[in-house]
């Protein structure tokens, strides 16, 4: 049997303490196979983002255990084997589009040009690889971030509202571009959206609200 | 209300990094203020220095036959006398006193009469060494010369009187002799007056009723002065303008005296000898000191600017949110209110600190106004780098451009105008004039009042160091744009794999990064100078009291007393390597008198140093052997060769005093050298011969004094003590020379800047190393933890962080370090006239250059540990843009 991608036991998050406390995430329990396509349904401050960055390993729980036996420890989830596309482009100012979209594969000492390239053009942005982030709009920086996120291929793919700055054209086209890339790499996908339309698309539907997950749902195969 | 929040949100959000620039600001201030309450305090108290030892201002002889209360009551009307003493001369023909069954009979002498008072007021010109000064005291060397001592009864043979009788009640040292027994009104340039060697003093009541008579009987062998000490507070701070003023007083009352007296002004010689050394101080102030306070000002502009696109970026933040250009500088007006305040504060409270250690009254009006300004400017300093970028970039960049992140990339406006070769090359054109000049940046001639002082030479050095600053700023942006091979090659022994991409992003740092650079190198350059300059002038300094004191001791007596008699007992004595006699006659070069030196060549420099820079040939060994080999050969200085255009072989004719007959007599030499300095030779012309032949000449083979090269440092001591008690020896260690040359006013305020200076430049070194990194980092923030969150190992990250700061640190450091020694060697060149003698290179410090480097090193590699800690873990909150 495939082990998890995930697996989490009483996972929950907390900011602050005492009547300050915040809790982004409520104590919850799951798994999530490998190749699931799972959609983060909630409005905005319901825990999404929280629960992403904890199953990216980019955050630590408060409470509880996450583990991700399917791929390894924490320390073997990134530069390459965890990819996360968070809600605002998380570029490094200082290297040029092509080098941002290079980096994972460079931290992980497989520099590979023709991957950054495909990436690229995967997004439409094979022409922008000299350009810097504060040469490009909203949207671009976004989409560059995604690409670099394609570019390594990763296992576990984690996209936060990766649509949230494009217009809804090119937000459902760079959706079926992740959708594509991640069927191709048999890659584990979780998007963290508010978009409906993008919900639908994937084949189970979690809702949260409030920092708690509501219910899980397996859309019916179409 | 606002304020109030934008004051919580900074010290919430930014408490480390405003902390950091507070304490930037503080170095800046505390170093301004120091320097200032220092040359106040040292300029203040220049006069006071200088003045300290003279023992009587003025001695006013009063002339034959002139009622000396009138002189009196007109210098009391002058209105410039603190305190006013009779003093009484008169000649005698000779004392004699018998002890046991011999009788000893002096030479001519004289016989001074003082008040009660007069001790008390001029403390200096006596020092009794046994019994009481209540009675006649006898000079320590007459009491030699007659075996008399206290209690003897010696007889005193006045001229025109049967002799006289009195019992000695002390003996006593006279430390001014030459000056209490100076020649008063006569012109100057005549042969050396020497002080007689006999001497007794007597109480005023005693010498009347012992010389009235002789007054009467013999007026030209008595005469009368009044020794007088001014009223300091008349005397100006500037020894420059106290020079001016004591001869002006001096004149006033010579034209109120009409004649009746002449006054010799001491304290006026005094000045005048110290107004070139005060007018070097004050140079060195401004020629040292400055580049310290500008110094501090760029570092202090540096780290407050460092949050620039912080706030730029705050800055449209708010205006997207309708806030006007004032409401938007808001924020900039608290951080510079909280900065600015705190570190004027903190560097005010660190100055008191540091100039109480270094005991420098903070008391004064001077001092406190300093402190205030030095605060007042850190405070406008802040402002000025915080609120003026930020007003302008409020006014001329749009929203969006305002939130944009880069470096800016185009060349700034210095760089397109090559401000830094134009500063260079200025800084060539001023050197080359004052080269001109023969560095003669101070001119105090002596016994002129006017002085002048080339100030506009304090240009170059300066554009030096500045324009230095700059190329190294165009250099490192040109190492470092668009990731050099260079550069990779470089950056690959810190970022190994990495090295492409870090080179990559430092290439679109390069702006900052090189102004990193350029203001480490700066303050790099400013304490390997300043580091430089001081241990060269303590070198000379060293080189000056062996000069001066000819050997590690000094042995010198008399013609009648010669050290040379005692060399037998001298090179006997533990602690002594080798000891040499010296002969120190006079010796008339035409009308000119001049020093000269008998020496054994062949075996003087067993006993001193005698460096190739003392001859005119660099070749001190060739120079001795062609004097030993020339029997009547002589040595002497390239000014009396030029006013006698003198070519080697010329037979040089000397007037030199003989024993036998005390008559002075033609004696012919050969020139065969020039000596530009000897040990124990005066800085003006001098003559240096062989001792054989000036003895046959002169009938003389006293060796006046004796060099010794010591193995002890306690040879002084005991060579004091083997040596008889005989008041005519004098021995001299070359430390207390050293002491003496190190109070001139130059040493005393060029020791005094230098130790700030040097301690200040260390933390001015580890400030822009350690601020100027550790600020730059806290701005990139978000990109490290980005890097992180991709996956970055704490090497990697450390990759990113060591680059910048080997790049920043390395080139800094050793730009810095080329840009201290050519300013040093600019510095020392054209302040030759402070020197004595000048050197011929500059001496370097290694000990402290490395201190200064490693220091910076190690502050970095702190910075940069303590980055990759505080980054050792992702943050998602920090992934946000600001």
């Amino acid at each position: 049997m495939t082990p998890a991608d995930v697996e989490v036991q009483g996972l929950a998050r907390f900011f602050g303490s005492g009547a300050r406390r915040v809790v982004a995430l409520e104590p919850t329990t799951f798994t999530i196979a490998t190749r699931e396509r799972i959609a983060l349904l909630g409005p905005s401050g319901s825990g999404k983002s929280t629960l992403l960055n904890l199953m990216a390993g980019l955050d630590t729980p408060s409470a509880g255990v996450i583990a991700w036996p399917g791929i390894g420890p924490r320390e073997a989830l990134r530069p390459l084997a965890v990819g996360m596309i968070h809600q605002f482009a998380a570029l490094i100012p200082t290297l040029t589009v092509a080098e941002n979209v290079s980096l994972p594969l460079v931290l992980a000492h497989r520099p590979n040009e023709d991957a950054m390239r495909e990436a690229l053009a995967a997004v439409g942005l094979l022409d922008f690889g000299d350009r810097l982030p504060d040469e490009l709009s909203g949207g671009e920086a976004q989409r560059v971030g995604i690409a670099r996120v394609l570019a390594h291929r990763p296992r576990l793919l984690l996209a936060d509202e990766p649509t949230g700055q494009l217009d809804e054209a090119t937000g459902q086209s760079i959706m079926s571009v992740i959708l594509a890339h991640a069927a191709r790499n048999a890659s584990t996908l979780i998007v963290a959206t508010h978009d409906a339309a993008i919900a639908r698309q994937m084949e189970i539907i979690w809702h949260m609200n409030h920092g708690r997950l509501l219910d899980r749902t397996r859309r019916a195969a179409t | 209300m606002m304020a109030i929040y934008w004051l919580k949100s900074l010290l919430r959000t930014a408490a480390g990094p405003t902390a950091a620039a507070a304490a930037g600001i503080a170095l800046a201030v505390a170093l301004a203020s120091v320097l200032g309450v220092f040359v106040f305090s040292a300029t203040a108290t220049m006069t006071e220095r200088a003045i300290a030892h003279v023992p009587v201002d003025w001695q006013v002889e009063i002339a034959p036959g002139v009622d000396s209360a009138s002189v009196e009551s007109a210098v009391a009307e002058a209105a410039v006398a603190q305190a006013i003493r009779p003093v009484m001369y008169a000649k005698v023909d000779g004392f004699s006193a018998v002890t046991g069954d011999t009788e000893q009979v002096t030479g001519p002498g004289r016989a001074i009469g003082i008040g009660p008072d007069y001790l008390l007021t001029f403390p200096d010109q006596v020092t009794l060494l046994s019994g009481t000064a209540d009675g006649p005291v006898l000079y320590s060397q007459t009491a030699a010369n007659l075996h008399a001592g206290v209690g003897d009864t010696i007889n005193l043979a006045r001229p025109g009187l049967p002799d006289a009788k009195v019992t000695v009640s002390g003996i006593a040292a006279i430390p001014n002799v030459d000056s209490l027994f100076q020649a008063v009104g006569v012109p100057a340039g005549l042969a050396p007056q020497s002080p007689p060697d006999n001497i007794l003093i007597l109480p005023e009541t005693m010498w009347h009723s012992l010389f009235e008579g002789q007054r009467a009987a013999r007026p030209d062998s008595v005469r009368a002065q009044l020794h007088i000490r001014l009223d300091r507070c008349r005397v100006p701070n500037d020894p420059v303008d106290a020079f001016g003023a004591v001869k002006h007083m001096a004149n006033n009352l010579a034209a109120r005296l009409a004649g009746r007296a002449a006054i010799a002004d001491n304290l006026a010689a005094r000045l005048d000898g110290v107004r070139a050394d005060a007018l070097y101080a004050k140079v060195l102030f401004l020629f040292l000191g400055s580049p310290g306070v500008v110094l501090a000002a760029l570092v202090a502009i540096a780290i407050a600017a460092a949050g620039r696109n912080r706030r730029r970026r705050e800055q449209a933040l708010l205006r997207l949110r309708g806030a006007n250009i004032i409401e938007t500088l808001a924020k900039p007006a608290i951080e510079v209110t909280v900065i600015g305040s705190a570190g004027a504060l903190a560097g005010v409270v660190l100055a008191i600190a540091v100039l109480r250690l270094i005991g420098i009254s903070v008391a004064s009006m001077g001092a406190s106004t300093w402190l205030g300004f030095a605060g007042f400017a850190g405070l406008a300093v802040a402002a000025a780098a915080i609120l003026l970028p930020a007003a302008r970039d409020a006014s001329n960049l749009t929203v969006a451009t305002a939130r944009l992140c880069a470096d800016a990339r185009a060349r700034p406006l210095w760089q397109r105008l090559w401000l830094d070769l134009a500063l260079l090359a200025l800084a060539g054109v001023i050197f080359w004039r004052v080269r001109a000049t023969s560095y003669e940046i101070v001119l105090a001639s002596e016994g002129v009042a006017q002085t002048s002082v080339h100030y506009e030479a304090f240009l170059a050095p300066v554009a030096l160091w500045l324009g230095l600053g700059l190329l190294w700023i165009r250099l490192a942006r040109l190492a470092l744009t668009d990731g050099s091979p260079l550069c990779r090659r470089i950056l690959a022994v810190s970022a190994g794999d990495l090295a492409k991409i870090v080179a990559a992003s430092l290439s679109r740092q390069a702006g900052r990064l090189a102004r990193g650079v350029g203001l480490l190198a700066l303050a790099t350059g400013f304490a390997v100078s300043t580091a430089i300059f001081n241990v060269t002038y303590d070198g000379q300094a060293h080189v000056d009291a062996e000069l001066t004191n000819g050997a590690d001791v000094n042995i010198t007596g008399s013609t009648a007393h010669p050290a040379g008699a005692q060399l037998a007992r001298i090179r006997a004595t533990p602690g002594v390597a080798a000891a040499e006699p010296m002969m120190h006659r006079y010796a008339y070069v035409g009308a000119d008198l001049q020093d000269l030196y008998g020496i054994d060549p062949r075996s003087i420099g067993a006993a001193t140093t005698l460096a190739n820079a003392y001859f005119d040939n660099h070749d001190a060994n060739a120079t001795l052997a062609k004097l030993a080999a020339t029997r009547d050969g002589i040595l002497v200085s390239q000014e009396t060769v030029q006013d006698f255009q003198l070519q080697p072989g010329d037979t040089v004719n000397l007037r030199l005093q003989s024993a036998s007959d005390h008559q002075y007599q033609i004696v012919p030499f050969t020139f065969i050298g020039v000596a530009r300095e000897f040990p124990t030779a005066p800085k003006d012309s001098f003559l240096v011969a062989n001792s054989e032949y000036i003895a046959t000449a002169t009938s003389s083979n006293a060796y006046e004094v004796v060099l010794v090269r010591a193995t002890d440092p306690a040879a002084a001591a005991m060579l004091k003590s083997a040596l008889p008690s005989d008041p005519a020896l004098k021995v001299t260690a070359l430390g207390e020379v050293r002491s003496l040359i190190s109070s001139s006013l130059t040493s005393v305020n060029l020791a005094g800047l230098t130790r700030l200076e040097l301690a200040f430049g260390l933390a001015l070194v580890g400030a822009a190393a350690g601020l100027v990194l550790g600020l730059g980092f806290v701005e990139r923030s978000r990109s490290y933890a980005i890097l992180k969150a991709l996956g970055a190992s704490s090497a990697q990250l450390g990759a990113f962080l060591r680059s910048e700061a080997i790049v920043v640190g390395v080139a800094g450091l050793v730009f810095g370090t080329v840009t201290g020694f050519g300013v040093a060697w600019m510095l020392v060149t054209m302040l030759a006239g402070a020197f004595d003698p000048p050197p011929d290179t500059i001496t370097v410090p290694y000990g402290y250059i490395g201190v200064a480097l490693l220091g910076a090193a190690a502050i970095a590699a702190i910075v940069v540990a303590g980055f990759e800690r505080a980054h050792a873990r992702t943050d998602p909150a920090s992934l946000k843009p600001e």
